[in-house]
């Protein structure tokens, strides 16, 4: 038995069938009835209100708004084109730039390692002469006792610790020129007051 | 038609039967339908307007309330096909999918004539043309008066179902809301609309 509760449902539903069901509550219902009557004019009404109407301008409007979007996406499109070309050839270039400065940060430490081995391959042979010197001069050292054979020994222990200090120094920093520079000056020093010693010695032995 | 193309363009306006293979043909045709927008083919263009175009000015008309807005409308809704034609996925039906672009530009119009507070929503332009009053005239402007006043999305769902003849799953599909919703959605925008009917009478 349909009761005015029900006529909400049977509206959502919306079915013939459920339709049927309202409209035979509705036969017994005053309340129902005119809601029900409210509820069809409207539905029946409704597709009266689809309508349209000749527009001989809409089509040609249509057509020349569709024409300027085709004329304004074209150069958009190329712009495109043209922004991705532009970012390709950027993204090349700076790869090329950056492979580049690679490969000579490379070569320039490939260069300066080659550099440092040179020098201090020179380096070891000075310091063998100026050992082979130290040795001729050994004997000399060890029994000095004239004051200027005792003045050349303290100078070279000075210069020995002189030498030491840079060597430690350019092991903490072998591609330091500077350091390079004074450890030679410190040979030379000594290469010079091994010679010296050397040549005092001969000129006293020689009669 | 148009060699190469040959999209089934019957197809778009009246949905066949429910058959995997009907609606697989329906999808490619539609894909293809979509890509000729997308390139801009002015054929293909005049086609879909000769198909459309009344039900969309009809939807337009029932949405903005005047012809000029309704013709804007239409006209804008061609320019977002073709700019949109290329993201097109095939998911609802083409003919679906334009509808949902022309329901939106109506909102959009909606929206700017209410930051231009230039309400003239209804204008009886349509009944003027027709001329005769007659009973039926009275009472379709007042449901159209009773339309205008309702919020967008129940304006649509009426508009669409009840005066455009769409299925609620078509409905659901343009609005972006589930089928169930479009279903209450109708039901109590109809129940409201029948109160103030009443209540008018």
């Amino acid at each position: 038995m349909t009761t005015c509760n029900d006529i909400d449902d049977l509206l959502l539903e919306g079915d013939s069938m459920a339709m049927q069901r309202a409209a035979r509550h509705a036969e017994n219902c005053q309340s129902c009835l005119e809601k029900l009557a409210a509820w069809n004019e409207i539905t029946a009404l409704a597709p009266s209100l689809r309508t349209t109407w000749q527009s001989d301008l809409l089509w040609p409007r249509i057509e020349r708004s569709l024409r300027a979007e085709r004329r304004r996406i074209r150069p958009i499109v190329w712009q495109i084109a043209a922004a991705f070309l532009l970012v390709a050839v950027l993204g090349v270039t700076v790869w090329e730039v950056r492979r580049t400065a690679r490969q000579s940060a490379f070569d320039d430490a490939i260069l300066r390692m080659t550099a440092v081995d040179e020098v201090e391959r020179t380096e070891r042979a000075h310091v063998a002469a100026i050992e082979k010197l130290e040795k001729l001069a050994a004997p000399q050292l060890e029994n000095a006792s004239s004051p200027l054979m005792i003045s050349y020994k303290e100078k070279l222990m000075l210069l020995d610790d002189a030498i030491a200090e840079c060597q430690s120094n350019i092991q903490r920093n072998r591609q330091n020129a500077h350091l390079r520079r004074q450890l030679l000056a410190v040979y030379s020093e000594k290469q010079s007051t091994l010679q010296e010693l050397v040549r005092e010695e001969s000129h006293v032995s020689t009669p | 038609m148009r060699g190469a193309l040959a999209i089934d363009f019957t197809r778009i306006v009246t949905e066949g039967p429910n058959i995997e293979d009907t609606a697989r043909t329906a999808r490619s045709d539609d894909r293809r339908l979509a890509a000729a927008c997308a390139a801009g083919d002015p054929e293909v263009f005049e086609e879909l307007y000769r198909l459309h175009g009344d039900r969309m000015k009809s939807m337009a008309w029932n949405h903005l309330g005047n012809i000029a807005d309704a013709e804007d409308a239409v006209q804008e809704t061609f320019i977002k096909i073709h700019r949109a034609a290329g993201g097109y996925s095939g998911e609802a039906a083409f003919s679906t999918w334009l509808f949902r672009i022309l329901i939106n530009t109506c909102y959009d119009q909606l929206r700017r004539r209410k930051r231009r507070a230039e309400e003239s929503p209804i204008d009886d332009d349509l009944g003027a043309m027709r001329a005769a009053t007659t009973v039926d005239e009275t009472k379709r402007l007042a449901l159209r008066k009773l339309l205008a006043a309702l919020p967008e999305q129940r304006r649509s769902v009426f508009v669409l179902f009840e005066i455009e003849g769409l299925s609620h799953a078509e409905i659901a599909t343009i609005l972006d809301i589930t089928e169930g919703n479009s279903k209450w959605i109708l039901f109590s925008t109809k129940k409201q609309l029948q109160e103030q009917w009443r209540a008018a009478r």
